[in-house]
């Protein structure tokens, strides 16, 4: 297996794992046991920090549209709404995430994986091309987050 | 001893889920046999419109109150100081169970941005919500907390020693009667309990409104007006769109909560009374720019309305605009500040 690629966030060393695909929205997918398995990117996980509370909106079985939202988070630092990285049908959520969300943070490439869906997944980024996204954005991104910091929210 | 008594409201939730029912009815078991309590029960308060006895009983209170509901704190007190039914916000030990390790209540008071409260009633209003805790007794003994807190102000104030004229002989209150009776004025419980009919409303948290007017830019069907004060307000509550939260988008403050609405910030979580701690990620992971949204929304009910969609042409901020002049800082000091956002 090829050595995971990394994408420095400030001092902070974002792990990308090689053997994986990406999404624009910073979810992991990997094949198990022929389903795609889906969880939060290194990089998603430093911007929100410990995980306090993941809420599902939507049910096993249930249609998703691209980017349609499909949960909430709350975490020490952030809040947000995700929003499904493919278009497809989602088969289930990991209980024990749903349970104790701690493992997001400590296993957030295995333990901590999120849902599994049957969708397109041949959109899905390669890992370089996920780090030259990343790279690409970063810029962006720490705007985005500055605003937010300094005007409290846009 | 006062022979003064704080009212405890108890709203219900709408609909009808047993567990919800469950545990009100056992609120409500152990506060009619509370000594120094008056408990009125009346359905959600959200839905109490003008003129519903529930809503002339609440308005009626004059004392100290403790309002229990399926609301977020905040929620529940503005929207009972939109219908005139106004105080002080009292400090509740009950807090959101996720945040029992940090306190975080010496945040919310550190910047008070908004306008405030315009009329201000020397009492003080509880709101107490009833999905942070699933015993009953939580809310009984916070309920006993308060009514201690209650007792010192008001022997420190001497108000029990004015004679209660309108309350006397009325008051003794007997947990069985079928009616609760507030200066003098009895409110059958039977039409307190009526089940109103559903409503949608944006709620204002003038704690944090600037009175910048955008949400009244924004609405393109009249619910926002001005006061004799030129302050902001909810003019016409019942001309809203149900279901639609657009202004609450639109407003820079996140000071437009809808109770009723899905998402905790846009009802009023506690989490929003932080936001400057708290940040906002949902752009990242794919969600669409907040005022693109807010747009959408508000162009679907102007269709359904027979009118024209506006998209993003009328009542627009331009604040993106002026976002992109705001110094760059390197990615080192973006992720410390990140980090010292840690208390």
């Amino acid at each position: 297996m090829s050595e995971p690629l990394t994408f420095m966030m400030g001092k902070f060393a974002a792990v990308v794992p090689a053997d994986l695909h990406y999404s624009r929205n910073h979810f992991w997918c990997r094949k198990v046991a022929g389903k795609n398995r889906f969880g939060f990117s290194s990089y998603a996980i430093k911007l929100m920090q410990d995980v306090y509370f993941l809420d599902w909106q939507v049910n096993a079985g249930d249609k998703v549209a691209l980017l349609e939202q499909i949960g909430h988070i709350e975490t020490s630092k952030a809040v947000s709404d995700l929003f499904a990285p493919v278009e497809g049908l989602l088969l289930g959520f990991n209980p024990e995430v749903l349970a104790d969300p701690s493992a997001i943070n400590i296993d957030g490439y295995d333990k901590g994986w999120l849902f599994e869906m049957d969708g397109a997944i041949d959109s899905l980024m390669d890992a370089n091309a996920y780090h030259a996204f990343l790279e690409e954005n970063w810029e962006k991104a720490q705007r985005m987050l500055k605003g937010k910091i300094n005007a409290g929210d846009e | 001893m006062s022979q003064k008594k704080l009212t405890v409201v108890l709203s219900q939730a709408q609909g009808k889920d047993p567990v919800r029912r469950a545990i009100e009815e056992e609120i409500a078991a152990a506060l009619l046999m509370e000594p120094g309590v008056d408990l009125g029960i009346v359905p959600a308060l959200y839905d109490l419109h003008q003129g519903h006895t529930g809503r002339l009983y609440l308005e009626g209170i004059q004392g100290d109150m403790v309002v229990i509901s399926w609301l977020y704190p905040r929620a529940a007190y503005w929207l009972l100081d939109r219908d005139g039914i106004q105080g002080q916000l009292g400090e509740t030990n009950i807090k959101p169970a996720e945040d029992n390790d940090d306190d975080e209540e010496t945040e919310e008071v550190a910047k008070p941005k908004g306008i405030g409260a315009v009329k201000f009633k020397d009492r003080l209003i509880y709101c107490l919500d009833l999905r942070d805790a699933k015993d009953h007794r939580v809310y009984v003994n916070e309920v006993r907390r308060i009514l201690g807190e209650c007792r010192k102000r008001w022997d420190a104030s001497g108000e029990n020693s004015k004679p209660a004229i309108v309350q006397l002989g009325m008051n003794i209150s007997n947990p069985a009667s079928s009616s609760n009776v507030v200066n003098g004025i009895n409110f059958p419980k039977e039409e307190m309990l009526k089940v109103p009919g559903r409503r949608w409303y944006p709620v204002i948290d003038y704690s944090r409104c600037t009175n910048c007017m955008e949400c009244l830019d924004f609405c393109l069907f009249g619910v926002y007006g001005v006061d004799s004060l030129e302050r902001i307000y909810v003019d016409n509550q019942d001309s809203c769109k149900k279901g639609c939260p657009a202004c609450s988008r639109v407003c820079p403050e996140q000071a437009i909560m809808f109770p009723d609405y899905k998402s905790p910030a846009i009802a009023g979580a506690p989490v929003g009374a932080i936001s400057g701690l708290k940040i906002d990620l949902t752009k990242l992971f794919g969600g669409g720019d907040a005022l693109v949204l807010a747009a959408k929304e508000r162009d679907k009910e102007l269709v359904r309305d027979g009118r024209d969609a506006v998209g993003l042409s009328v009542g627009i901020p331009k604040r993106q605009s002026d976002k992109k002049d705001s110094p760059k800082d390197d990615l080192d000091n973006l992720m410390d500040s990140l980090d010292t956002l840690e208390i």
